[in-house]
């Protein structure tokens, strides 16, 4: 009888933590992604189910602790430098549902930086022509100066005419190089770089041969919970303060 | 024994009208609606919330709301009659939009999967040569009339001090063509010389000139200022573009592998004439 009572009372135990986790997630699953870091006791929830997926479908680019890898161009996941949108959770999740570059129809795909050194740098857009070697070492000096290195100043004067005209480059960094985080470009005038450690050879290296990394899409292949899930975590290793704000 | 019962049932019920496949009242949290038990998901919809109106869901008006909830209901409802319609069978442009969904599903393992470095690393060195910066030239091209054949020198010290000289370039009518400009990446200089011309080029040193070259326009010599061959990029420098490849290849074998199987799986009847 007493094995009995037990029994009963383990069972309701675990009704009530399995009632209790699928009330949360449905919680999750309807409140707006952006406001949900000011939900301290949904957040926690999330990030708790979010590491383990983050381990499991994230880390094999971005690195275990989400800080990417510049030598193969995997954003750092943790400085709040956000190359698409500017890191709401809302945006986070868009980029988990439909990657980039992913082929999936409703993807990021705006931004390709085109192969300058090759007869076609960008087979999608025949509009945009290859450069010389000359004209790639200016512009390399044009972005130094961008970044407030010593640069060579007649180099400098010609890259910037090259960046802002038929270079084309603006087009996606704008004219300040200042990127643009609505179709992926990244800022050229800060100290964070993608690809790279920032030296001339690695600019010479994207310049020349171009960048497309891919994202995959996850929205066929992980529910919506666990998207939510993976969103708020990459949210709350970019945000520290987050969690122990609880706000 | 009587309280386990009761708790079975509770259970049973929770899970018999909260299961997928048999709700038929509750719409599951990570959707807006359901159409005739066709889901219209959230994700969609706060997606279309931001590019109808730029605004996020606590954001949105009530109006935006349920605008966007009548778009997206409107949009299943039309997509479920097309499938009663058999639209595909007729309309181009769904059968293509079918042909890309099915393609990429079928793709999608290549896409999610994360190679092993040992797969990359076999990948490039089975494909090493595409793996190689572009060549770059400052050539110039020098061109001369016919009659000059026999006044250039034929050893390639001399014509080089020939062709180095401007008085000497200038008393054998020799002019530089311009076909070049400065430094040029080899498929430029291909293209600003031509196939023989830049065959001939591409072998020079620097300091080298080429021997004389007769084409129609008359006697080239080619005078080498820089040569820089092609060099292979290491693993590293290559990987991203590795990857890339690597991942493009593995999705056209599945494409294939996919094709192949419903091909096999399928009844495909030919007229008579066209067998």
């Amino acid at each position: 009888m007493r094995f009995l009572v037990v029994l009963i009372m383990a069972s309701l135990l675990v009704a009530a933590v399995f009632a209790a986790d699928s009330y949360a997630a449905r919680q999750l699953l309807r409140a707006d992604p952006d406001a949900l870091p000011g939900d301290a006791m949904l957040l926690r929830f999330a990030v708790r189910r979010g590491e383990p997926l983050f381990e499991a479908r994230c880390a094999a680019c971005h690195g275990a602790f989400g800080t990417g890898d510049s030598v193969n161009g995997v954003p750092d996941l943790t400085d709040n430098d956000w190359l698409y949108g500017t890191g709401r959770p809302a945006e986070i999740e868009k980029v988990i549902d439909y990657g980039i570059r992913s082929r999936n129809p409703k993807a990021w795909n705006l931004a390709i930086m085109p192969a300058y050194a090759r007869p076609q740098p960008n087979p999608g857009d025949k509009n945009i022509q290859p450069l010389t070697p000359g004209e790639i070492g200016d512009v390399i000096e044009f972005l130094m100066r961008q970044q407030g290195r010593p640069a060579d100043a007649a180099a400098v004067s010609r890259g910037a005419a090259l960046f802002t005209g038929h270079g084309g480059c603006y087009d996606c960094h704008s004219l300040d190089a200042k990127g643009d985080s609505a179709i992926g470009a990244p800022n050229l005038s800060d100290a964070i770089t993608l690809y790279g450690d920032g030296s001339r050879g690695a600019l010479y290296m994207s310049i020349a041969y171009g960048r497309q990394g891919v994202c995959p899409a996850w929205i066929t292949r992980a529910s919506a919970a666990s998207i939510r899930e993976l969103a708020l975590y990459v949210y709350s290793i970019s945000h520290p303060g987050t969690m122990q704000n609880g706000s | 024994m009587a309280a386990g019962v009761l708790i079975g049932l509770i259970l049973a019920g929770y899970s018999l009208f909260t299961a997928r496949s048999a709700s038929t009242l509750i719409v599951p949290a990570e959707d807006v609606a359901l159409v005739n038990q066709q889901p219209v998901s959230r994700a969609d919809y706060l997606a279309l919330l931001q590019t109808l109106y730029g605004v996020d869901l606590s954001h949105a008006t009530q109006e935006q709301r349920h605008k966007v909830l009548d778009d997206m209901i409107r949009e299943e409802l039309f997509v479920q009659r097309g499938k009663e319609l058999d639209v595909a069978s007729t309309d181009p442009d769904v059968r293509s939009a079918l042909v890309n969904a099915v393609e990429l599903e079928i793709a999608e393992n290549a896409i999610t999967s994360q190679p092993s470095e040992a797969a990359l690393r076999q990948f490039f060195e089975t494909h090493q040569d595409r793996y190689v910066s572009e060549g770059v030239m400052r050539v110039r091209d020098l061109v001369f009339p016919a009659s000059a054949l026999g006044e250039l020198p034929h050893d390639p010290a001399a014509l080089k001090r020939a062709v180095d000289d401007a008085p000497t370039l200038a008393h054998l009518n020799g002019r530089d063509s311009g076909k070049t400009k400065g430094e040029e990446f080899y498929f430029a200089a291909k293209i600003h010389l031509g196939d023989e011309l830049f065959a001939a080029a591409r072998d020079l040193g620097n300091g080298e000139v080429s021997r004389p070259i007769q084409l129609s326009d008359g006697i080239h010599v080619l005078d080498m200022e820089q040569n820089r061959h092609p060099v292979p990029f290491g693993f590293a420098a290559a990987r991203p573009q590795v990857l890339s490849d690597y991942r493009n290849q593995a999705v056209d074998k599945l494409k294939l592998s996919g094709e192949s199987f419903l091909r096999k799986r399928a009844n495909v009847l030919i007229a008579d004439d066209l067998r």
